[in-house]
């Protein structure tokens, strides 16, 4: 067995840890430890049901971002954000979503495009939003990581003391607008914690064959960026080292990264193996599949005893019941009729300049004036 | 969100003549003072140049808190307006010129513009971008261009072209003030232009055209910068016996077609006078709305007065023929009389 130390931590060097030994529950109480098991089991079972779902029915008509093999980070996020932090996510939205505590069934209704989903079937699922629990997302997804700079300037601005948060993965980083976003955040030391899934593919493409260097996290530190990259299917190192840094950053010491190295199983959109383009090796699916996030904290929650085939098989049972809640419920559910397109684009009320702003006659403008004369600036 | 009461009567009932660049600038003022929520971010807006005058005065008097030098990162800057707007700020981001604002199209075109609709109407984004529009001097083209047509293209938007210094202050403080967001296209030749401006705080509201010369021989709506031309040619031809009719849309989006159509009942003429480009432009909008309506109204051909389908140029001797001028104008309105 390896020091964790000696794991080099970039998609080359963790593929040859072989099985991950280093998951360590010690000092972390049995509840907690439940509590990260429940949420990535719950959000495994979702995405494995909608995944069955998905064909030959096709009533769930978009694309949906499956994130099988990411739940780690989104259920770590989970036990860690709070409500009146911002929480941006990637298009593989549906363990942010999960992680923010939004109402799961109006996702079910948004994907099977109801009028009671969370955007009204306006959306879908890469692009989500549920305003009221401060969640967002979208698929040009660097965007979204800047506007998340733009909350966080906003509550620094009003000396607030939530933060945002930006999820997104390594994709995001060949943007320009990404790097923008270091070199802002740097210099005005907002309260923004970036995570970024490492999964290693934009799609089918390597980082590799994108980037010069795998580690992201060296990169932002020149710009002021704190950052820490980790094995991101270690769910108890995920969440250690997201409330650490979190911490810094609700202290207002500035804006962090945590870069963590995980896997999706399914191919990058829809239930389908993309595996025809060939960008990737069967051995390297298995090597992952083999660091299942969920089955390394399982084994150490069954060793210590924290665990039973009783106590899963209860767990197992509430989430598939939830499950079949959710489904009926967005099956049942109304499709949405309205096509007032105006007022689905514009706000037209705008009760603050109706408080502020008087309404005056109109002045007359006198034509015999001139062009204003421009100077060489 | 914390604002401040209005001033007393005695100052809002007074109208002085500013240009349009102190319009702007008092406008900026205002809505600073009333409503703390308001932050100005651009590249230069806390220098003594002020961006023309524009932003003249607002760090001394609000800090730099409030008004703050941006990083030379456009997509960054609208964005972070954008998410500071999600927090409750009300945002005004200024663009010294159009061109630079096309780093930020992203966050305009792909989140700005569809904010509200895919939130399902539950989430706006109140920001609000000032572009300037450089005509003259060898601005050429990096510095002149003015897209306005691609903005009212998206929804989601709205567009004021505001031509005096009245709509100038009266449309900035609406859109600052309003849910939707706001491009805001001031055309550089209008900024010393005068005239009368109310000193209180008012709105002007968007879709609502301003019918700047009534006339019953022929309809000329004229589109932002192209107004102050369109009023000294139709001032040339009043005094050869002919009766033009003037409009000035003074937003694109929403554009007030029922006044534009009133019009054109009354004239059966129509040409429409863009600082842009023709092809598939604002003009060709306004022409295609009122010939979809009212098409078998038009007694001649409708006619757009335009820039060339070509990138400006800096040479003034060039400048010259690039912009179409009063003997052009006159020339193409006489064709239709």
């Amino acid at each position: 067995m390896t020091d964790p130390a000696d794991i080099e931590l970039n998609h080359r060097g963790i593929a040859r840890i072989g099985r991950y030994q280093h998951l360590s529950i010690d000092g972390v109480e049995p509840n907690a430890l439940l509590t990260l098991y429940r949420q990535m089991l719950r959000l495994r079972r979702t995405e494995e049901a909608l995944i069955r779902e998905y064909h030959p029915s096709d009533e769930m008509r978009c694309p949906i971002h499956f994130c099988i093999g990411q739940e780690a980070v989104p259920a770590a996020l989970s036990t860690l954000v709070r409500p009146d932090d911002y929480l941006f996510s990637h298009h593989r939205s549906s363990g942010y979503f999960f992680a923010k505590h939004a109402p799961m069934r109006e996702f079910f209704a948004e994907i099977y495009g109801r009028k009671t989903g969370a955007n009204g079937g306006r959306a879908g699922s890469q692009d989500i939003s549920h305003t009221a629990s401060r969640f967002y997302s979208g698929a040009i997804l660097t965007g979204a990581v800047s506007i998340a700079v733009g909350v966080a300037f906003g509550l620094q601005h009003q000396g607030l003391d939530s933060i945002a948060i930006a999820g997104f993965g390594e994709g995001a980083t060949d943007e320009g607008a990404f790097w923008e976003a270091m070199n802002y955040v740097g210099l005005k030391k907002l309260p923004i914690l970036f995570l970024c899934e490492n999964n290693r593919y934009a799609t089918y493409s390597d980082q590799l064959k994108r980037q010069a260097s795998d580690n992201i996290c060296e990169r932002v530190l020149p710009f002021g960026v704190r950052s820490k990259r980790i094995f991101g299917n270690d769910v108890v190192l995920c969440q250690r080292t997201i409330a650490e840094t979190m911490d810094y950053v609700r202290k207002g010491k500035g804006a962090a990264l945590v870069e963590a190295y995980t896997y999706r199983w399914n191919g990058h959109v829809g239930p389908e193996n993309d595996d025809v383009n060939e960008y990737r090796s069967e051995e390297e699916i298995q090597f992952w599949k083999n660091n299942c996030p969920i089955s390394l904290l399982e084994e150490r929650l069954l060793e210590a005893g924290y665990l039973d085939v009783r106590l899963k098989a209860v767990l197992e049972s509430e989430i598939a019941e939830e499950i079949t809640a959710h489904f009926q419920f967005a099956k049942e559910s109304p499709f949405p009729s309205e096509t007032d397109w105006r007022a689905m684009n514009w706000e037209e009320n705008s009760p603050l300049a109706d408080r502020l702003l008087a309404t005056v006659s109109r002045s007359d403008f006198d034509e015999r004036q001139t062009d204003a004369k421009l100077e060489p600036y | 969100m914390s604002v401040k009461p209005t001033q007393n009567s005695n100052r809002t009932e007074m109208i002085r003549e500013l240009s349009y660049a102190q319009a702007i600038n008092e406008a900026l003022h205002q809505s600073m003072e009333l409503c703390d929520q308001v932050v100005v971010l651009g590249q230069l807006v806390d220098y003594k140049a002020g961006i023309f005058g524009t932003t003249t005065g607002l760090v001394e008097r609000f800090g730099s808190d409030r008004v703050q030098d941006f990083p030379v990162s456009e997509n960054l800057m609208t964005a972070t307006a954008m998410g500071a707007s999600l927090t409750g700020l009300r945002p005004i981001i200024v663009h010294q010129r159009l061109d630079f604002m096309i780093y930020s199209l992203d966050a305009i075109v792909n989140w700005l513009s569809l904010w509200r609709f895919k939130s399902g109407g539950h989430s706006n984004m109140p920001v609000t971008i000032r572009a300037i529009v450089g005509k003259g001097w060898g601005q050429g083209p990096q510095h002149s261009k003015s897209l306005h047509a691609w903005f009212a293209h998206l929804p989601g938007l709205r567009v004021a072209m505001p031509a005096t210094a009245d709509d100038a202050k009266g449309l900035l403080l609406e859109s600052i003030f309003s849910e939707t967001p706001s491009i805001f296209v001031e055309g550089r030749n209008l900024f010393s232009m005068r005239a009368e401006v109310p000193a209180k705080p008012y709105r002007v509201r968007f879709g609502n055209a301003a019918v700047r010369r009534e006339g019953k021989d022929l309809t000329v709506v004229a589109v932002g910068s192209m107004l102050p031309l369109v009023l000294r040619a139709a001032s040339t031809l009043a005094s050869e016996g002919f009766d033009l009719e003037v409009l000035d849309p003074r937003t694109l989006s929403p554009l007030d077609t029922d006044s534009i159509f009133k019009s054109v009942a009354k004239t059966g003429k129509l040409l429409v006078a863009d600082p842009g480009w023709a092809s598939f432009g604002t003009a060709a909008e306004i022409i295609s709305r009122t010939a979809e309506a009212m098409g078998t109204d038009l007694k001649v051909p409708p006619v757009r007065i335009c820039l060339p389908d070509s990138h400006t140029p800096m040479s003034a001797a060039l400048e010259s023929k690039y912009y179409p001028d009063e003997t052009v104008l006159i020339g193409a309105i006489k064709k239709m009389l």
